[in-house]
Order: structure tokens, then sequence, then C-alpha cells
């Protein structure tokens, strides 16, 4: 009995303690989480704008096309953001820009289109975390995966009594089980 | 004195041959240069052997990040890695080392190919759009292998290694 006392206190100690230090972690594993699962519904890092243009400039002179290019460029966005450019096929020239923007030019028709991104605040920063950018951040997030557990396991001897594993809790956690296995069999 | 004198040649002698190997070594282990417009052409010549070639980077896959399409104004060449790249070298000109992998399509392959697009198309994995686009690409492949005829064809990308960024 005393044991399990024992135990039950040191769960909701390191349960609070250890949930409190990595609040921070978990919004953004949070945020990052649902911005990747939505990868195919839009851009998670950047918000797309798209403009269109027409341009009487020239680029089918190779010599002469750079510096067409930074004319363009002072009408559609700025010269200094210039980064490089190639020609994609007989009829597109693209540019790229600082910053991941970039525009097509048609140079039969002179019509053209550039594509704007703009960070995400919070959803770049989050998602670039989310993605083990280096060795440090895979320990400290291995930590995080580990405490993840450590929650698990807590949560199960923590409370006591009909909210405990032995009542409700012990409904939530079968359910919290069963949907992925349903899952499981279901498609795998 | 005279042992010394010994000693002192024969690890002169084992420095020298050691320095002699080094060299060696280097002139074989020298990667080799290719134009990424000779990459398709040449690339057969250099399966899994590491090439350096130069580039834009046009795109970085943005699922996994894993995949970059290398640019030039004649060709392009696909390069995978096991570590993510980073977005911001899109646009850049890049030297980058890599492997050469190739990937052989002959009758088996589309034949797979084909009952992978039925099945994602059943189960409704793929639209009416992404169905019919994947059946013309096999077509493709099968048309071109029957008017060359050759009973495969040959797609060759690179396998990342390093990269350095060109000015």
């Amino acid at each position: 009995m005393f044991k399990m006392k024992f135990w039950r206190k040191w769960s909701r100690i390191l349960h609070r303690d250890i949930g409190y230090f990595f609040i921070g972690t978990s919004i953004i594993y949070g945020i990052s989480g649902i911005a990747l699962n939505h990868m195919s519904d839009w851009n998670p890092n950047y918000s797309v704008t798209l403009k269109s243009f027409t341009t009487n400039l020239n680029f089918d002179n190779k010599k002469s096309v750079k510096n067409n290019i930074l004319l363009l460029l002072d009408d559609v966005d700025r010269r200094e953001n210039y980064k490089k450019h190639y020609y994609k096929n007989q009829n597109t020239l693209k540019v790229f820009l600082k910053g991941g923007s970039s525009l097509l030019v048609n140079l039969n028709s002179g019509h053209g289109e550039v594509e704007y991104l703009k960070r995400r605040p919070v959803f770049y920063e989050s998602n670039y975390l989310h993605y083990n950018p280096n060795r440090i951040w895979t320990w400290f997030s291995d930590a995080f995966a580990a405490a993840l557990i450590l929650f698990a396991i807590t949560s199960i001897i923590m409370v006591k009594g009909k909210k405990g594993i032995k009542g409700r809790g012990g409904i939530y956690t079968a359910l919290g089980i069963i949907i992925p296995i349903i899952f499981l069999i279901m498609y795998l | 004195m005279k042992k010394i004198s010994i000693i002192l040649v024969l690890i002169l002698a084992f420095v020298a041959c050691k320095n002699e190997e080094k060299k060696v070594d280097e002139s074989i282990t020298e990667t080799p240069f290719l134009a990424i417009a000779d990459f398709d052409a040449k690339a057969g010549d250099f399966v899994s052997k590491e090439i350096k070639i130069n580039g834009i980077v046009d795109h970085v896959c943005k699922h996994g990040g894993k995949k970059l399409l290398l640019v030039s104004d004649e060709a392009n060449v696909h390069v995978v890695s096991d570590e993510r790249f980073d977005e911001a070298l899109i646009g850049s000109e890049i030297n980058l080392k890599g492997v050469v992998l190739e990937e052989i399509i002959d009758e088996a392959y589309c034949f797979k190919m084909e009952e992978d697009n039925i099945k994602s198309h059943s189960e409704g994995q793929s639209n009416d759009e992404q169905f019919e686009a994947k059946k013309q690409h096999i077509k493709e492949y099968r048309d071109y292998m029957k008017e060359n005829n050759t009973d495969h064809i040959s797609n060759y990308s690179l396998q990342y290694v390093s990269h350095s960024e060109l000015e």
C-alpha cells in the first residue's frame, strides 16, 4: 500500500514537472503536426501569392538577358532580389528570387507570372524543428518522445479511485488503444 | 649510431612508400565531372560511382524534402538524399557530388505500374485525372521501347553525397 502511494506521488510530480518543461515543445509538435498532415492541401511553410504580368522586354539574347531580367524585376519585384535564371524550355525563362520566390516568362507572348513566397510565422519555425534540423535537436526531441512515454505510464498510476485507471480513466485508455487498432485492421 | 641510421633509413623509406601510395590513391579516387547536358548520355558509364555535377536547384520536394531537381538550360537531373535538403538552396547554383543510380524500366516495371495504378484508383487514392495521366505515362514508356527496339529504358539519377554553392 505504501509502495503504491509512493509511486502515485512520484508519478504526479514527474507528470507535472516534466509536463511543464515540455509545454513549449508540445505546442511546437502539435502545430507542425497539423500543418504537415495537410501538406497536400496547402504549403505549410510559405503563403503563396501569384501575380500575372506582361512585358515587352526581350529575353532571347543570352548576353543581354540578365540586364533585361533586372529591368523586369524593377517592375514586378526588386532587382536586389535576383538570384539565378535558366531557360526551362525553348519558350520559358525561369528566374529565381531571394527568399524562394520565382517567376516564369513566356518568351513568345511576354506573359508571365511571379510566385511570391512569404514565410508563415510560427509555422515555418515549428516545421523546421519538426524535421530534426540537426543532431542536437534530435537528442532533445528523443528526450521529448521519452517524456511522452513517461506521461502515458504516469497517467495510469497517478490518479486513484473512480476517475483513475480502474474507472473513467480506464475507459478512455481502452478507447485510445482500440481506435488505432481498428484503423490498422481496416487499412493495413 | 649505426642502428639509429638504419632505423631512420627504414622510417624514411616507409614514409616515402606511404606518400607514393597516397598519391596513387588520390589520382584513382578523383571524382569525375559530368556536364549536366551530358548526364543522360554518359551516366550509364558511372553507375554506382561518384561523379560531380553543376546545376541550379529548381526545387526541393516539399513533402519529404529528400528529393531535389538540378537544372540547366539543356537538361535536368533528379537527386535523392537520406537527409532533408535545405529549401534555401532553391535557385542556387551548386556543385554536387553524388553516386549515379540506375532505374530500369522494362515490361515487368510497366506491368507493376499498371497494377498499382488500377489499385490506387479503385481504392480512391487517385482521381480520374491522375489515373489517366499515369496510364498515358505507361503507354509512353511502352511506345518508346517499341520505337527504339529495346526491352528497357534506363533512368538515371543521383544519390546525394555532398555539395558546395557556386557564386
